[in-house]
């Protein structure tokens, strides 16, 4: 069996070099930014890194309580099979009454890790559309205000009253866009963090 | 001719159905002691299962290795270790899918076609191009921090669409359960990534299919080289060569050799050791 074990080793170390060389070739490509961007849950940091570690097994999608989290299909290329999710439909809710986000700790690879402080969770960032806020048309409402985790760090108001998003302290988790009262899509939605 | 149960057949089948049901079931919440996919599972919220090539991809595109995914795969490593590839032929959904295909296709060619149902199953890709595929899917890991196999690999699109409903995954499936019915496994004993890491770690297991020295031989029949899904000459290369058990590397454990054997000779259980003479032979 011994030229046998010598075969196999051969062709696992020429596989080895093949699929090194065409990853280089797909990474320099841009094979890791093909995925469109995503809110992802908790815990994902960059794009580039999540992707990495994430092995798509979905166990953060069923330990999310609120189903707020669900796999992409084969249309995200190569992203397919891992978690975002649609925060007008549900948003997530950054698991109030439990220690830490479940889907953190369902994740067996860190592609979601463990944070010290749920203001590190950096799922997307709120958009505000002012041709379709209803703050911005002239009612009075502050809905996204009250839906928010961060009342007056993430979300201010200017001098008007009108609603404003502070990037640098959203986290993304959605509840604006899910309690936005316009018709329709939501006046405020979560963009994903960019492809690295 | 007197139909004898396949109990083998009959075993491995009812195991994966009931994996499979078990995650389905888990992926709805209908039951909490289980959760996850093929690719990672969790028993009683605390004991991980992380299938052994996602953990090895993982931990070359993100440059880590968690606690969950140490023990996760090394408990999967070490079962393989003492089973051999079980997983393909007792657990892999694709598996039992190809497996029902199989057997369907046994069923139709005996009646349209019964000299060809009485031909093994054969593959022209060659046993070694899934080594190369492990090493390639390995290496692209590395290479492009992709765990590339876990996005494509036919399992999990087949486990995903079943237990997510993510979309459109169950062409590539499909595909494989068409090719079945012209080339028998030429996934599982050619293609498939993870059916390699597994033959590879099972190389010593002891577990394995045993021969009777004293039956072999007798009047061979050669049904169980037609009827192994995996194409393995288990009468020409193994029971008349002297073999005292079927050491192919493909080899899943599946047992459909004994049922299909009228006469006992193969069993599965832990091998004998080599005796010394076995040893000195070249």
């Amino acid at each position: 069996m011994a030229g046998s074990d010598r075969r196999q080793f051969l062709l696992l170390a020429l596989g080895v070099a093949v699929g090194g060389g065409a990853g280089v070739l797909a990474r320099r490509a841009g094979i890791e930014t093909s995925a469109p961007g995503r809110p992802r849950p908790p815990g994902a940091g960059a794009q580039g890194d999540f992707l990495a570690a994430c092995i798509r097994c979905g166990q953060c999608v069923e330990a999310c309580p609120w189903s707020t989290l669900h796999l992409t299909g084969l249309g995200d290329g190569v992203g397919a099979g891992t978690p975002t999710f649609d925060a007008r439909r549900v948003p997530c809710w950054l698991c109030e009454g439990y220690d830490a986000p479940l889907c953190i700790e369902a994740c067996p690879t860190h592609a979601l890790r463990p944070l010290a402080d749920l203001r590190e969770a950096r799922m997307g960032t709120a958009v505000l559309d002012e041709a379709t806020c209803l703050a911005f048309l002239g009612t009075v409402c502050r809905a996204c205000w009250h839906a928010c985790p961060y009342p007056n760090e993430a979300i201010v108001f200017d001098e008007m009253l009108r609603p404003v998003v502070v990037p640098e302290v959203c986290i993304g988790c959605g509840l604006c866009e899910h309690a936005c009262p316009t018709e329709g899509a939501s006046a405020i939605v979560i963009r994903p963090h960019e492809a690295s | 001719m007197k139909k004898r149960p396949a109990l083998w057949t009959t075993a491995h089948r009812l195991v994966a159905l009931g994996f499979l049901t078990l995650l389905v079931l888990a992926s709805t919440g209908a039951i909490g002691w289980l959760s996850g996919s093929t690719s990672a599972t969790r028993l009683f919220g605390l004991v991980p299962f992380v299938d052994p090539l996602a953990a090895l991809e993982a931990a070359l595109a993100a440059r880590e290795v968690t606690p969950t995914m140490l023990v996760g795969a090394g408990l999967l490593v070490f079962l393989a270790l003492l089973l051999g590839p079980v997983f393909c032929g007792w657990l892999c959904p694709l598996g039992l899918a190809l497996d029902l295909n199989h057997g369907l296709r046994t069923w139709v060619l005996r009646r349209l076609r019964p000299r060809r149902a009485e031909r093994p199953a054969r593959t022209p890709i060659p046993v070694g191009v899934r080594i190369l595929l492990l090493g390639v899917v390995a290496g692209a890991a590395f290479a492009a921090r992709l765990p590339l196999f876990q996005v494509v690999s036919p399992i999990n699109l087949l486990v995903r669409s079943l237990l997510f409903a993510a979309g459109l995954g169950l062409v590539l499936p499909l595909a494989l359960l068409v090719l079945e019915w012209i080339w028998p496994r030429a996934w599982c004993r050619s293609l498939c990534p993870l059916g390699a890491l597994y033959a590879l770690l099972g190389r010593w297991a002891p577990f394995r299919v045993r021969i009777d020295p004293v039956e072999a031989g007798r009047l061979p029949c050669r049904r169980c080289t037609i009827r192994c899904p995996m194409g393995i000459r288990v009468m020409e290369d193994w029971t008349l060569a002297g073999r005292r058990s079927v050491d192919d590397e493909a080899c899943t454990r599946c047992g459909t050799c004994l049922d299909a054997c009228p006469r006992g000779v193969l069993s599965l259980g832990v091998r004998d050791l080599p005796l010394p003479e076995d040893e000195a032979e070249p």
